[in-house]
């Protein structure tokens, strides 16, 4: 297999008219990671799948997946690829295994191998005993899942997941999300777009942040929010708290602010630092009476507010309800 | 080969849908089975019974030739036609002829006016009166006929008549008695060479004596539902882009070229099954035969299919989403039917339409059937045929690859 970056972007444009829809993006994928293109809707991250996955010429720049340019080879470079869509691209009235063994056969797998294959990957999906059923006969949930398991029909490189998650609900989202993180674990790479910060955080390795056609950063997510400051902020609402409660923090270990405010103490911390149980402990000994207390951790809504001065919940059009791992953080 | 897969692929997904199944089979063979049975199945023997009424004149003394006259002549004249097994006449007054004419109960009534055998004697002239029931054309026009027949025979019955009574009266004056004798006589004279009249005449149909409706609309229709079934395989061509397949398509080693070529394959196939099974149902079900040359019939039905699937094509490469296909195509269905003769016989339509109807697919491959089906033509003599619909499929198709394309 070759070494190297499998997905290389440099200065990548795609022009609608006056329209820049992808500004002179850049970015690399390394063999094995899940790497992440977050965004709002028009960001440009569908555009840019769609120029690696061969639906978009680019105006101009390069694209290359494992090594083949987009545009010189595309025939080459989409049978390196499974292409996920946001859309269930399946065929309502065949079988889970018709449509299967279509597609298999579209992305040239051979028929000797392409039954076992079929086996393989709904058992993958843990859909290996509704194989001979109708896909309209299936749930939401299930048909994402085949959708995915026929991108994977014939050993991609790379896996392009556009969105699987929208509109769908918490259950599936969930399962969705496991079922990439156990392909990723055995291996494959994956190229994952959305607009959710919580499906970005838990499972991205990387993670590109796009807004209005342009990539604004790249990075792990603590590379990320190290860009807005590695601090933490404590706020505490209460009654009777004094200067000498300031004097108290200044010293601790951790903290690097303190100031009181119109019945509001603030505190800035370094995050990770364990500052919060010595102070509720002190406020409650002195008979302080507490109404609130929050705590702003630095995460990827707030590099994105950073980087665009806007919020990303504002922008995408349903944020999630749930934590996207379920139980897991 | 992605080719073949493409087209068994939509082969497979329409041929498992039961609405494909209806508009492809059922429907054709409904229709032709209702329209053949509403005009007798077989035309040499189809026209059912023509009832219609005669009326007798009103009784007016001073006009009349003999006594009861009304009442002998619709007598008469109606077991007379009866005897003809075409015909069923009954005797009816003025108001009862209207009132069942007008419910469509009889096809017709002749109104025969007092003084008429007065007037045929004394060769004046008279008018008789049919009354038409509007929706029974072809019986009332028989009907109208038939009372054009009595009047030709009464006429020249009254002026033999006439002869004759002049050539005795100039001897001398004949009684009652011998009026009604001699009345009689001549009108057995009359009723004999009606039954048999004396200069007969013989039809010859070019075609067999016996026409099957069936084998005429069966193709017709056959030709239509066929472009149904093609313009919905056309219509796939956007339902795949609207639900995502075509671009995931896209992402496969898969070329839009094979992909327009798959389309057009699969729709080809469904065509030529429908076709061919629509011939063998004809066949079965209302004994049409196609002529004695097999090869020919297959040689028609591929090729026809060849030019709907084209056709197909052609609709969904002017349309933007199915549902436009839908509207526009079974629009642009009917018309191309209506315009070809699909639905009608064009052959009874002005030369001027006949010369318009030369350019619809429907036309010539409904030609091509009905040579070989009543002309027994064989492959020679369908090559016009062949050959305008090949050349159609063959615009068609270059036409929908370079709109397609553009897309």
């Amino acid at each position: 297999m070759r070494e190297g970056p499998v997905i290389e972007v440099k200065n990548l444009v795609k022009r609608y008219g006056e329209l820049a829809a992808v500004d002179a993006v850049s970015f690399e994928v390394e063999r094995g990671e899940i790497f992440g293109l977050l965004g709002p809707n028009g960001a440009g991250k569908t555009t840019t799948i769609g120029v690696l996955s061969c639906l978009v010429k680019p105006t101009s720049g390069s694209a290359k997946v494992a090594g083949i340019d987009v545009t010189r080879d595309s025939l080459g470079a989409r049978s390196r690829i499974g292409v996920v869509p946001q859309e269930i691209a399946l065929y309502p009235t065949l079988s889970a295994r018709d449509n299967m063994l279509f597609w298999g056969r579209m992305y040239g797998v051979a028929e000797a191998e392409l039954a076992g294959r079929i086996d393989e990957l709904l058992e993958v999906v843990q859909l290996a005993g509704r194989a001979r059923d109708r896909i309209d006969t299936f749930s939401g949930g299930m048909k994402r899942r085949v959708n995915i398991a026929v991108g994977l029909l014939h050993r991609p490189e790379v896996l392009f997941l556009d969105e699987p998650t929208v509109g769908i609900d918490p259950q599936t989202r969930r399962s969705i999300l496991e079922l990439v993180k156990d392909l990723n674990d055995q291996g494959l790479t994956v190229l994952y777009t959305t607009h959710y910060l919580e499906e970005a955080e838990f499972l991205c390795d990387r993670i590109g942040i796009m807004d209005e056609g342009r990539m604004l950063a790249v990075g792990t997510k603590s590379e990320l929010t190290a860009l807005v400051g590695a601090e933490s902020v404590i706020t505490v609402r209460a009654d009777g708290m004094d200067a000498s409660l300031v004097n108290w923090l200044e010293p601790l270990e951790g903290v690097s602010d303190a100031a009181l405010g119109d019945g509001d103490l603030t505190v800035s911390v370094t995050t990770g630092s364990n500052v919060l149980p010595p102070l509720v402990e002190r406020l409650t000994s002195s008979g302080t009476s507490i109404h609130s207390i929050d705590v702003d951790v630095p995460n990827l809504e707030g590099v994105f507010l950073h980087l665009t001065g806007k919020s990303l919940r504002d922008e995408a059009d349903e944020a999630p309800a749930e934590d996207p791992a379920g139980a897991k953080p | 080969m992605r080719i073949i897969r493409i087209a068994l692929k939509d082969l497979s997904i329409r041929l498992r849908d039961r609405n494909t199944l209806l508009m492809m089979l059922f429907m054709p063979i409904t229709l032709v089975a209702i329209i053949g049975f509403a005009l007798g199945g077989v035309a040499g023997g189809g026209i059912s019974t023509v009832e219609f009424l005669l009326v007798a004149p009103a009784e007016e003394e001073e006009h009349l030739f003999m006594e009861n006259e009304g009442e002998l002549l619709t007598g008469a004249a109606a077991n007379l036609m009866s005897q003809i097994e075409m015909f069923d006449a009954e005797v009816a007054t003025e108001e009862e002829a209207r009132a069942a004419v007008g419910a469509g109960e009889k096809a017709g009534a002749i109104l025969i006016p007092p003084g008429f055998l007065r007037a045929v004697f004394d060769t004046a002239t008279v008018e008789v009166t049919v009354l038409r029931d509007p929706v029974s054309r072809i019986k009332a026009g028989i009907v109208q006929s038939l009372a054009e027949r009595l009047a030709t025979y009464a006429s020249a019955g009254g002026v033999a008549g006439r002869g004759v009574f002049d050539a005795i009266e100039a001897e001398r004056e004949l009684t009652d008695s011998e009026r009604w004798k001699l009345g009689g006589w001549m009108f057995q004279w009359m009723s004999e060479r009606w039954r048999e009249p004396a200069i007969g005449i013989e039809s010859s149909d070019v075609e067999e004596d016996e026409i099957n409706v069936y084998a005429y609309f069966m193709p017709a229709f056959a030709v239509l539902f066929l472009l149904f079934t093609t313009v919905a395989s056309g219509k796939s061509i956007h339902e795949e882009r609207e639900s995502g397949t075509y671009e995931r398509l896209m992402t496969a080693p898969v070329s839009r070229t094979t992909f327009i070529a798959g389309k057009l394959a699969g729709s080809y196939l469904l065509a030529t099954v429908q076709i061919l099974v629509l011939i063998g149902l004809g066949t079965l079900l209302f004994r049409i035969g196609w002529g004695t040359n097999p090869l020919a019939v297959v040689v028609m039905a591929v090729v026809t299919a060849a030019g709907a699937s084209s056709l197909g094509l052609l609709v969904a490469s002017f349309t933007r989403t199915a549902r436009q296909t839908d509207s526009i195509g079974t629009a642009f269905v009917l018309v191309m039917s209506l315009l070809g003769g699909s639905m009608w016989p064009v052959e009874q339509a002005p030369p001027a339409f006949q010369s318009v109807a030369r350019f619809t697919f429907n036309y010539w491959a409904h030609s091509g059937f009905k040579k070989l089906a009543f002309a027994d033509a064989g492959l020679a003599g369908i090559s016009q045929e062949i050959g305008i619909v090949l050349a159609m499929s063959a615009v068609f198709f270059a036409l929908s690859v370079a709109l397609l394309s553009r897309r």
